[in-house]
């Protein structure tokens, strides 16, 4: 390959066009970005445990305006779960995730030098940045960022004197979510192209490694939706800005009625769900596809069932577009419709039953090589069943009557979707950090990170299902204004207590990752014995990935202890033998 | 060659997948639209006849760019075309802006007291339109420079190509949005 | 002063874990090894730990919380539809933690079994058709009565014959409840956001006949096994009226009116005498509202025929309270 630029420091690392760095840059911001929401999520689970109390952190991350004396000031409360949800969902568990594997892993793995577009890429990331910048500044602004909740709910999230954070807040919210969105499509729009076009002799669609699959269909669901959450925030932003009537209707703030009449807050949840339930599976499916990869190296053994996950993944895919309306039950839609999102919903559990015993079934017989990234891989499987078997009540529209925006969906979704979500990610981290940096990352430190991250994690969100089923709403600042709730003060305070255990443990994590960038042990070309392409390229890391021939691909990604084969793994460009067939 | 055949199969992928982007933002728009039509309360008025002068620009400005392309493909110059085509983009624009002002004449207003969501749904939807009109002609505005450069050759006209599709598309998506207000 | 503290305490602990890792792999280094191998010690280590951690106390904590904070959980329904939605619940519930307690523990087990050795070479087999047939359809199965049953109870639930029940408004705004009688005719008289003034706090058309004889009280009075239609409408932002006690919630929208039929079926002073003297009944808000969202609360009270015959007289309707004084 004779694609050599000269390099600057500013062509490089900054304004780079080659995907790894990319990557790299994704990742990086995800994780500051994890950081903040992280302690945010510290900050006001203080307030949950203890409230009214005075805590110097509080006063001095949020100053004396927002928690004067150093307890927390009810609507700060609101913004900073607002804050902290937005910023898990979007930028941590969508950029951070996608952003940096769907970059990093897509050219490696089907075999090609870089993606169809690597200047719409680069563009991608510098919207990301954009985004990440204009959200952090909302932070600072004199009436506090946007509080009305990540799902910005009209009219509360429409008018600034229903909550302060709905005033330059919100804006700046939403300024931020239309970046990011054109982040995303640019991105989006590269995979797709990339992984159709892009792959290397031989690699056909049925020997594409899972985490391609997972990739590829996360980018269709992505540019499927996300512009309906765009036209969801343009309409928002009409009646924000220019006096229109869309989602408001009939309003008195504040003693003074205003003129809007006809328009419908339930529109808004209709247009905002159509993204809102695809959204959770562009979170959760790249993690499966990475959890395969995984579970199925460090198991030694081919993924049980190929066909059956990418079947599944595709199922869950076309699933998700038809079971918005489970967020709606209780909002007084035709019941008729009701029962059609509940079946819907519920047959979404086969696809994720099947992928389950797949990965149980690749565990049997194998001979496992625990790894921090199969630790994690090991720990998703877990929460996976856990958040998936809670879905089945919530999906329920009978039983959601009950349980509906209690603190049993947020143990729900934390477990499903955040934790799922957040072991996929670190999994992929530990699993192809040798290949990011050409370093090994710590062994015992891994170890203590994920147990300790376990333990915390269903700590803080195992407990939660009480709290619902006792009542308690979620996106209260307090429970001591309901006696009901008086008991509850001891579970509040153990999944606050493992919230800073776990928190606190992140930043060892952080530590090691910037330890072995620099310090780490020098990796080999392949250190875990892996099939997949991006192990054939030097450990160098170069423009352009591979340095002679891109290596044509013979077999599909799990020949794992194989019969017959000289090791227990055969990589994809391993040609067959003769009388060998493919799996 | 093979490589160069490769690349231009991708960009035209990546523009068909942007169109189809575009196409659910529309979707989302509309599909708001007769949601809340659906509630009632809903306004009804006439189509500003300059809607209907955009309509018929917007179709001649596509067969020009059709000929346009034609002529590229058999090695004539298509400059003169792509300045016609460009004129109407124009002139669609300048018919759109007089629309709004047929509206407000009407009494349908965007916004304020007895503002309707029939009104500001159709302002809010043209303008869209007309936001990713303009990102069109800025590519026509390129692709007729281009042109008149002599850029273009028998075997090297991917340029206007992705510019054709993407104006065919506005075209076709106007259509149906015009349509869709006169009859849904 | 404090912020110098604790970033120092920060930089000597990374140093001091840098150091740490640095000793490590020079000790490793001396005895010729990849810090960073798995070798077969971490493979037990670690296998045990996922056995003892996912399978033992992961699972023991689980069953602690339903033994300890199982008292928590709302007592059984005070209403006819909520009881069949509590034993929806529990049947689900069973299914749940009988699939929970069936696959988590394989999963730890195979982590145990299966941990690696250096030698041991993994059963190569990529898939088995029957198998995933057998565990594609056997969640159907598990799947199909829970669906059918599901859907049953909504449908009971959404489809109430609500004809005879008597009707009650309740109003939402930042940040209280308030709610509305509709009176001997049982008909809510018409309302307007544009009437919302001074008294009338909930805009009541006062032209409306039926209007006259509405009253507006700060709790609801219940009688118990008498069915209630509860119509909700709100004044600025969502909320949503949750009746935990009675499995009743429903969101209240400006600019529209919802609706929630249910029947009581225990008084106020029976459930005292389960739950203890400070029970009471009460509405919350459950969809975010709000700087005081988690301070909406009005109270709910049932009571026999004659306690709420009495209650009642003693309000006064829209037509004195509004235009008499
Ligand atoms: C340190 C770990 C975390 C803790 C302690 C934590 C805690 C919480 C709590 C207690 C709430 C509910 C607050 C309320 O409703 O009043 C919440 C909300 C939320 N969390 Fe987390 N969380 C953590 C990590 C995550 C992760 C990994 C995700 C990624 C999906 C996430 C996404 C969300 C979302 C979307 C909400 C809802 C925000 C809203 O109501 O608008 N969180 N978190
Ligand atoms: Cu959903
Ligand atoms: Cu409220």
């Amino acid at each position: 390959m004779s694609e050599h630029h000269k390099e600057t420091f500013l062509t490089k690392y900054i304004f780079s066009l080659d995907h790894k760095m990319i990557a790299k840059q994704f990742l990086i911001t995800g994780m500051f970005m994890g950081v903040v929401g992280m302690l945010m999520s510290i900050l006001f689970r203080l307030q949950l445990s203890n409230p009214g109390e005075s805590f110097a952190v509080l006063e001095f991350f949020l100053g004396e305006k927002w928690a004067p004396g150093g307890v927390l000031d009810p609507n700060i409360y609101l913004a900073l779960v607002t804050m902290h949800g937005t910023i898990l969902i979007f930028w941590v568990l969508t950029a951070g995730l996608t952003g940096t594997f769907a970059n990093f892993l897509i050219p490696l793995q089907i075999g090609a030098r870089d993606m169809a577009s690597a200047f719409m890429n680069m563009l991608s990331y510098w919207f990301f940045f954009a985004a990440t910048i204009v959200l952090l500044c909302s932070l600072f602004v004199e009436s506090g960022p946007a509080a009305a909740g990540w799902t910005i709910y009209p009219p509360l999230s429409a008018l600034p004197q229903a909550i302060p954070g709905s005033g330059l807040g919100q804006d700046l919210w939403l300024i931020a979510i239309t970046l990011f969105v054109v982040s995303s499509l640019l991105g989006g729009l590269n995979y797709i192209v990339t992984i159709l076009n892009m792959r290397t002799k031989g690699m056909t669609m049925s020997r594409l490694p899972l985490t391609i699959w997972a990739l590829l269909i996360v980018a269709i669901l992505g540019v499927l939706s996300f512009p309906v959450l765009l036209s969801c925030a343009l309409l928002l932003i009409f009646d924000r800005s220019f006096g229109t009537s869309f989602y408001l209707s009939d309003i008195i703030i504040n003693g003074e009625a205003l003129h809007n009449t006809g328009g419908s807050p339930i529109l808004f949840e209709h247009l905002f769900w159509f993204l809102g339930h695809p959204e959770v599976y562009i979170i959760l499916l790249p993690a499966l596809g990475i959890v395969s990869e995984v579970i199925s190296v460090n198991s030694r053994k081919p993924i049980f069932g190929y066909k059956a996950m990418v079947g599944a993944l595709i199922l869950i895919a076309f699933l998700s577009f038809v079971v918005w309306g489970h967020h709606m039950f209780i909002t007084g839609m035709d019941p008729f419709l009701g029962s059609v999102f509940t079946f819907t919903t519920l047959l979404i559990a086969i696809p994720s039953a099947v992928k389950v015993f797949n990965y149980l079934a690749t565990l049997w017989r194998a001979n496992i090589r625990f790894t921090p990234a199969m630790l994690f891989a090991i720990g998703f499987v877990s929460t996976f069943i856990t958040g998936g078997l809670t879905g089945i009540i919530l999906g329920d529209s009978a039983l959601d009557i009950n349980v509906h925006d209690t603190y049993f969906v947020v143990g729900h979704f934390h477990i499903v979707m955040g934790l799922s979500a957040i072991y996929g990610m670190l999994a992929g981290v530990y699993h192809w950090f040798p290949k990011m940096y050409g370093r090994m990352m710590n062994k015992k430190l891994g170890y203590f990170h994920f147990w300790v991250t376990f333990i915390s994690a269903y700590g803080v969100f195992f407990p939660m299902h009480f709290l619902g089923l006792a009542g308690l709403p979620r996106r209260y600042y307090t429970n001591s204004a309901f006696p009901m709730f008086d008991g509850l003060s001891d579970i509040n305070e153990i999944i606050t207590f493992f919230a800073i255990v776990g928190g606190l443990v992140q930043l060892l994590f952080i530590f090691n990752f910037f330890y072995s960038i620099f310090k780490g042990t020098k990796a080999t070309e392949n250190p875990w014995g892996s099939n997949t392409l991006e192990w054939t390229t030097p450990v160098e890391r170069i423009h352009g990935n591979w340095p002679g021939e891109i290596p044509t691909v013979e077999r599909w990604a799990y020949d794992y202890s194989k019969p017959g084969a000289e090791e227990d793994f055969v990589p994809q460009n391993v040609p067959l033998k003769e009388g060998e067939t493919e799996h | 060659m093979q490589l160069n055949l490769k690349k231009n199969k991708a960009s035209k992928q990546l523009l068909w997948i942007g169109i189809v982007s575009i196409v659910m933002f529309f979707g989302g728009l509309t599909s708001a639209y007769i949601v809340r039509k659906a509630e009632g309360g809903w306004l009804e008025f006439e189509m500003p006849v300059w809607f209907t002068i955009s309509t018929i620009a917007i179709i001649v400005s596509s067969a020009l760019l059709l000929f346009a392309a034609q002529n590229v493909k058999s090695g004539k110059s298509a400059t003169t075309l792509l300045l016609g085509t460009l004129f109407l983009g124009i002139l669609f624009s300048y018919s759109q802006i007089q629309g709004w002002g047929d509206l407000v004449a009407q009494g349908v207003y965007l916004t304020g007291e007895g503002s309707n969501a029939s009104g500001s749904f159709i302002y809010a939807i043209t303008l869209m339109h007309l936001l990713h009109l303009i990102g069109g002609l800025v590519a026509l505005l390129i692709t007729t420079v281009k042109s008149k450069q002599g850029n273009y050759s028998k075997d090297n006209y991917l340029g206007i190509q992705l510019a054709s599709i993407y104006w065919h598309f506005l075209g076709i998506l106007w259509l149906y949005l015009f349509l869709f207000f006169n009859y849904s | 002063m404090m912020s110098i503290l604790v970033g120092l305490i920060i930089l000597l602990s990374v140093i001091v874990l840098v150091q740490i890792l640095r000793v490590n792999e020079l000790v490793s280094e001396v005895k010729d090894q990849d810090p960073n191998e798995i070798t077969d010690k971490d493979n037990n280590i670690q296998g045990i730990l996922t056995f003892s951690i996912f399978g033992v106390l992961f699972l023991g904590f689980v069953i602690w919380q339903f033994k300890y904070w199982g008292v928590h959980i709302l007592p059984p329904a005070s209403s006819l539809h909520g009881a069949t939605i509590d034993t929806l619940m529990n049947f689900t519930l069973g299914v749940i933690l009988f699939v929970f307690f069936l696959t988590q523990p394989i999963l730890a087990w195979f982590s145990l079994k299966y941990r690696g050795r250096k030698n041991a070479v993994a059963y190569y087999y990529p898939h088995n058709n029957k198998l995933e047939i057998i565990w594609t359809v056997v969640p159907t199965l598990v799947l199909t009565p829970l669906i059918i049953y599901g859907l049953n109870v909504w449908n009971d639930i959404t489809s109430a014959d609500t004809s005879n029940s008597k009707v009650i408004e309740l109003y939402a705004k930042q940040f209280n409840w308030t709610a509305r009688y509709a009176g001997d005719d049982n008909t809510l008289g018409k309302a307007n956001y544009k009437l919302v003034e001074g008294l009338n706090v909930l805009g009541v058309d006062m032209e409306d006949d039926t209007a006259q004889d509405d009253i507006v009280t700060r709790e609801v009075h219940l009688v118990v096994d008498k069915p209630v239609l509860l119509k909700m409408r709100s004044q600025d932002v969502i909320h949503s009226a949750f009746l935990p006690h009675f499995r009743v919630q429903m969101n209240c929208v400006p600019g529209m009116t919802t609706q929630f039929g249910f029947t009581p079926t225990q008084t106020t002073a029976e459930m005292k005498e389960q739950e203890g003297e400070d029970f009471d009944f009460v509405l919350l808000c459950n969809k975010i509202c709000g700087a005081a969202h988690y301070n909406m609360k009005m109270k709910f009270i049932v009571e026999t025929q004659e306690e709420y015959d009495a209650w009642i007289a003693s309000q006064e309707t829209l037509k004195n309270s509004l235009t008499l004084n």
